[in-house]
């Protein structure tokens, strides 16, 4: 009996083919254009959070209790390899390295600034963070004596490569800190404060200048997902099980990046509701067209018996088909459009100068996720039916005797 | 007795105040078998009376027995199963589902019943050919003259062995010598299967075909 009123639906739909391909191309458009922004918007997110997290920060940063409130070279930690140890036995962290962090005068001989001095271990950093590929002119740090700096700082302070520059800090022990290096390489970050402002010596030469006895301001950790940040910093915490000691995913590191993300997360759902809008009035166009056309047909069908809820199932099939075959369509406008230029790369040049700060690449890569997908195409299947049923109701309460007097 | 109405009045109201009176108290019985015309001017009331007889309108009062049921005291949902497995319809004109075959309109009305697909297929076949439409069973309404496609219809009415057909000027929509193969099939149909048919009309030929005709007047029943 299904069946009969699923064929009975099937051939209203090509009796009016103008109008079905109408609704069809609305559901398939609307569909294939809420897949693409939202993969774009999830390509985009994870570009500007693997940007983030790759040039500097990695993906979660440990610290002694209240760095993150006073960066300071007094907030320190002892005996960084033990920690190391501890967390290259998780599965999920790829890559470890520690730093130490000051604030300090670098001067030339003409000008001086005051920067973030970071310490690093240049082979560890390789696999935490991406500083290395964002020299532009010159070397990353090779020996003890080479320092690396932001390109704007090398303007502001008048060097180029290989001119000398001295650091002037306060150690750990309260000495003065004082030490001449060579610019080996210059950064191009993109991010002002990162170009103007941070140095860069190894971990080696950061240890004898500030008098670290061997201890460290900072643990960068890479993990295989920066999705699971929040969860693996958690894991940290418990791992290490230290209250001296706090673990920071990205999301606390950068609040601001974070609350960007949620909000654009917020803000697809208003997109999602247009969308939805669009699509509930297509199909409750055509099907309420549909129905008020075959107003003496509903009399006759009710006049011989057929039963109320059969006559909305009838016209509720119509609705699921159009929705059907136009979700099909989307699903495959959406899919091929997004894996398309999540290979090219959609051009945002012209906008990136002023998103810099945000850590937007000139290109952005759509990247479909199955669940935004999976969701997109359900709400538009239910918003199918559910939209239906107003012009099924009117046509199952119609009154049979009315309905077969107009024609 | 198959049919019996008492003291049936129906009074339309439009616009919630302007009183129409279309019947005004009709007393019919009608046996098993009978082949029933309603004849009356434009007006009096015929279509109303088909329509309480068929169970699409309820009557502003009195009562309508079928065998010993009162069919105004069943309730309007009941009532879709009321006429499909007892009633039989004929429409003016315009009577099947456009999107369905010749075929299909016919099995339509048992597949509602729930009779098995080979035995609906086969029956409808059977009930086509009888009413001369063999060679046209997979043609869709659009295809067929008026004439096949009230053809069709009465095939439809009978398909599920309904008690009675009705049928509300089933001719007007036809020339005469269509009119007249068309109620001489019913009657056919009538003698053949015990069907009670009961149709309204105008026309003076389709009147001379039935076998009893009740004469309304005004709402009334004249003779
Ligand atoms: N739905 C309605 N609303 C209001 N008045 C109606 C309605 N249907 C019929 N009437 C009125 O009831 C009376 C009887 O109408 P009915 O249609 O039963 O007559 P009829 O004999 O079938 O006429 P005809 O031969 O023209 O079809 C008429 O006065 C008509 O105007
Ligand atoms: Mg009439």
């Amino acid at each position: 009996m299904i069946f009969a009123f699923l064929k009975i639906a099937f051939r209203n739909i090509l009796r009016a083919k103008r109008r079905s391909l109408i609704t069809v191309s609305a559901v398939g458009f609307g569909l294939g254009a809420l897949i693409f922004i939202w993969a774009f918007v999830d390509g985009a997110h994870r570009q500007m959070v693997e940007n983030y997290t790759s040039l500097i920060a990695g993906h979660i940063q440990i610290h002694k209790q209240g760095f993150s409130q006073k960066e300071q070279l007094e907030m320190n930690f002892s005996r960084p390899e033990e920690i190391i140890a501890k967390l290259t036995r998780l599965a999920q962290v790829k890559a470890v390295s520690p730093r130490i962090k000051a604030f300090g005068l670098v001067s030339s001989a003409e000008h001086s600034s005051i920067v973030s001095i970071m310490g690093i271990v240049p082979q560890k950093e390789l696999s935490v963070s991406r500083m290395s590929d964002r020299v532009k002119e010159g070397k990353f740090l090779e020996d003890n004596k080479s320092i690396v700096i932001g390109e704007r700082l090398a303007k502001n302070l008048n060097v180029s490569l290989g001119d000398k520059v001295v650091i002037m800090s306060q150690a750990l022990d309260g000495s003065i800190a004082s030490a001449a290096y060579h610019v080996n390489g210059l950064l191009d970050t993109g991010a002002d404060e990162i170009d103007k402002g941070v140095a860069l010596i190894t971990y080696t030469a950061a240890q004898e200048l500030f008098v670290m006895d061997n201890k460290a301001s900072e643990i960068a950790v890479r993990i295989n997902s920066a999705e699971d940040a929040r969860i693996v910093s958690r894991m940290i915490a418990n791992d290490l099980n230290s209250p001296d000691l706090e673990v920071l995913a990205w999301q606390d590191i950068s609040p601001m990046l974070y609350q960007w993300v949620e909000f654009d997360n917020g803000f697809i759902w208003i997109i999602v509701l247009v969308v939805m809008i669009v699509v509930a009035i297509g199909i409750l166009n055509t099907v309420l067209m549909g129905v008020l056309e075959r107003t003496h047909e509903f009399g006759i069908l009710l006049a011989l018996g057929t039963k109320r809820r059969q006559v909305i199932s009838m016209v509720a099939f119509e609705s699921l088909i159009l929705g059907i075959v136009g979700s099909i369509a989307g699903l495959g406008l959406g899919c091929v459009s997004s894996l398309y230029y999540g290979k090219a790369g959609i051009n945002l040049s012209a906008f990136t100068q002023a998103l810099n700060n945000f850590y937007m690449d000139a290109f952005i890569y759509p990247r479909l996720s199955f669940g935004h997908v999976a969701t997109s195409l359900v709400l538009v299947l239910i918003i199918s039916v559910v939209v239906s049923l107003y012009p099924a109701y009117h046509a199952a309460n119609l009154k049979p005797v009315d309905a077969i007097r107009s024609i | 007795m198959l049919i019996k109405t008492i003291n049936l009045t129906k009074t339309y109201t439009i616009d919630g105040d302007i009183q129409t009176p279309a019947l005004r108290g009709v007393d019919i019985v009608i046996d098993k078998g009978e082949f029933v015309a309603i004849a009356g001017p434009s007006g009096s009331g015929k279509t109303s009376l088909l329509n309480l007889l068929g169970a699409l309108d309820t009557p502003t009062s009195g009562s309508i027995f079928y065998e010993d049921i009162d069919i105004t005291k069943i309730a309007l949902n009941a009532l879709s199963g009321f006429r499909l497995t007892q009633i039989g319809f004929v429409f003016q004109a315009y009577n099947l589902i456009n999107t369905l075959t010749a075929l299909e309109n016919v099995e339509y009305i048992m597949l509602l019943k729930g009779v098995s697909a080979d035995i609906r297929r086969k029956k409808a076949v059977d009930i086509l050919a009888r009413v001369g439409l063999g060679d046209y069973i997979n043609r869709f309404p659009r295809h067929m003259s008026g004439g096949q496609q009230q053809r069709v219809a009465v095939a439809r009415s009978i398909a599920a062995e309904p008690k009675v057909v009705l049928a509300d000027e089933p001719t007007a929509n036809l020339d005469s010598k269509t009119a007249e193969s068309l109620i001489e099939l019913m009657k056919e149909l009538n003698a053949e299967k015990g069907i009670t048919f009961i149709f309204s009309t105008h026309d003076k030929m389709v009147m001379d075909k039935a076998k009893r005709l009740i004469n309304l007047h005004d709402g009334k029943v004249v003779s």
